[in-house]
């Protein structure tokens, strides 16, 4: 009963180690293969990013490239505020001052008219064709591409970010207009204390996006050999020659910001929405 | 010209279009302090053209308007100066959605008159008290009925002290179970001695509040006279049939 038993036993055990060698045979080439792969990607990784601190690359372009579109954004807000403020003004005023007629209606067609050109001729132009003039043509002898880029961006911007404005204020309703007015405050007042106001909850979504691509819109920075996050990239493979792990890396931090500034655009959205009531 | 006379239009005319539309043709009327004019007439008869031309939202082609002994139609005056003593009540009321019903009403006095925030808003709470609506004080428009809502842009238009209340249908754009407490406050006014020129389709108003009525028609006055004139007495044949219409 014994003897029996314990032979029993030795046969399982034996049964055992023969499944667990071929176990470890079947396993053991792909873990080998795994092994491999492992190896390369960290070579890779090592090649690219860490070796004479490569990633110090892309962190410096990520910073030019925020720091591009940020004071391109406050300059295209500034611009957008202007001129959306000449064209909504000629729009609004110009039966009254038509009919006064004199300076102030000369000036504001004036304007009106430089406005127009330009909505023209940035909207109507690639961005790239206008950051290499800026940068070969007007600033040619400035040597700060950093500011010759938030200029370009900037200007560009600032044309959709007017449109957007007005037709912010076009869509509110003309009786707030009135109201405003007939309270007794004169243009500029009801623009500032009632119009404004409401035209910038609605727009700011839409104003937050241009901002979303205006981000992404940056990328083409490289072509002045400004190093911004893409370019980083592009060096990077350039240097090491290849290309899968630069480029989805800058891949992955653009679209790890998009997908931030998208989440921080709902929340502002739906905070908004509850304001309203 | 009397010096109890606070408006006085003389041969207005507003055409759109070059002069294939003529919303007002030729019209004069003088408006008295402490009157209580009710505009009436068909629909495009041009009521609220000639309403909107006494504060000067709508510009007129012809004519003159004089206002407390002043020409405000000509070139240099300063309509701003002049919007501020003439209230005026809209339609769709056209409060401003994104600011309390106190800041609705202090902001004009605060900015314009020069108010301090504490005066203003005194003077506003005494006001919201006036129409039964001192607890709502807090709350944005949205948040109103309707009629809650034209109270609160009568006592907002009130809040500028001003010599002349304009009001163009301010009842229309209402569910009729909130008419009456809009009128109630309009009544209440008309009975403190304010001027008033209203346009408006409540002919029991019209009857009960007004002190003089003017149907026009095609841009013109073609009638004006007491209530009783007006409605018990009518001379014009598209009165009459204005009338059978209405009544
Ligand atoms: N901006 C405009 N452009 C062209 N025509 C206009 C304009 N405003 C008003 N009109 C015309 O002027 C005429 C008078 O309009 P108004 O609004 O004064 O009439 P109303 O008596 O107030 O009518 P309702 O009772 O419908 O309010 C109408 O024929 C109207 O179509
Ligand atoms: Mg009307």
């Amino acid at each position: 009963m014994n003897s029996m038993l314990s032979k029993a036993l030795l046969q399982a055990l034996d049964t055992g180690a023969a499944a667990e060698a071929e176990t470890v045979g079947f396993f053991g080439r792909i873990g080998q293969t795994v092994q491999q792969w492992w190896q390369d990607l960290s070579h890779e990784f090592y090649r690219n990013f860490i070796y004479e601190n490569r990633w110090e690359w892309l962190l410096e372009g990520l910073g030019n490239t925020l720091l591009i579109t940020f004071f391109a954004v406050l300059l295209g807000i500034v611009i957008g505020i202007v001129v959306a403020a000449v064209r909504s003004t000629y729009d609004k005023n110009s039966e009254t001052l038509k009919r006064q007629g004199g300076l102030g209606w000369f000036l504001l067609r004036f304007f009106n008219g430089i406005c127009n050109l330009y909505l023209t001729v940035f909207r109507g132009t690639p961005i790239v064709v206008q950051l290499l003039i800026m940068y070969f043509v007007v600033f040619a002898t400035t040597d700060n591409d950093i500011l010759v880029a938030i200029l370009a961006f900037g200007i560009n911007s600032g044309a959709y970010v007017a449109e957007i404005f007005r037709g912010g204020i076009l869509s509110i309703d003309n009786g707030q207009f009135e109201a405003g007015r007939a309270l007794g405050f004169n243009y500029v007042q009801t623009m500032i204390y009632i119009i404004t106001p409401q035209m910038f909850k609605t727009v700011l979504p839409t104003l937050c996006n241009e901002f979303i691509v205006l981000l992404k819109e940056t990328s083409v920075a490289g072509y002045v050999a400004i190093m911004d996050l893409t370019k980083a990239g592009d060096l990077i493979r350039g240097r090491t020659f290849s290309a899968f792990m630069p480029l989805l890396a800058v891949a992955l931090i653009y679209l790890v910001i998009v997908i931030i500034l998208t989440k921080l655009v709902g929340l502002l959205e739906r905070r908004l929405r509850k304001n309203e009531r | 010209m009397s010096d109890n006379v606070l408006i006085s239009v003389r041969n207005l005319k507003k055409y759109y279009n070059g002069d294939k539309i003529k919303a007002l043709d030729d019209v004069s009327v003088d408006i008295r302090k402490g009157e209580v004019v009710v505009i009436i007439g068909p629909s495009g008869s041009g009521k609220s053209t000639l309403l909107r031309s006494l504060n000067l939202l709508e510009m007129p082609t012809d004519g003159s308007i004089t206002f407390g002994g002043e020409v405000i139609t000509k070139k240099n005056a300063n309509l701003n100066l002049h919007r501020q003593k003439m209230g005026m009540v809209f339609q769709h009321f056209n409060l401003f959605p994104h600011m309390t019903i106190l800041r609705n009403m202090t902001l004009a006095p605060m900015k314009l008159l020069k108010k301090s925030a504490a005066e203003a808003e005194s003077q506003a709470r005494d006001l919201l008290a006036r129409v039964g609506l001192a607890d709502r004080a807090d709350a944005y428009p949205a948040q109103l009925s309707g009629g809650q809502k034209q109270r609160i842009a009568i006592v907002r238009a009130l809040c500028m002290n001003p010599e002349v209340m304009l009001f163009d249908e301010p009842t229309s754009a209402l569910d009729p179970e909130m008419v009456g407490e809009v009128l109630e406050v309009m009544r209440e006014l008309a009975s403190s001695g304010m001027t008033m020129a209203v346009v408006t389709h409540e002919m029991g108003f019209a009857r009960e509040v007004a002190t003089r009525v003017i149907f026009m028609d095609g841009g013109q006055i073609l009638e004006e006279g007491t209530p009783e004139e007006i409605f018990d007495n009518p001379q014009c044949d598209r009165l009459k049939s204005f009338l059978s219409k209405v009544l």
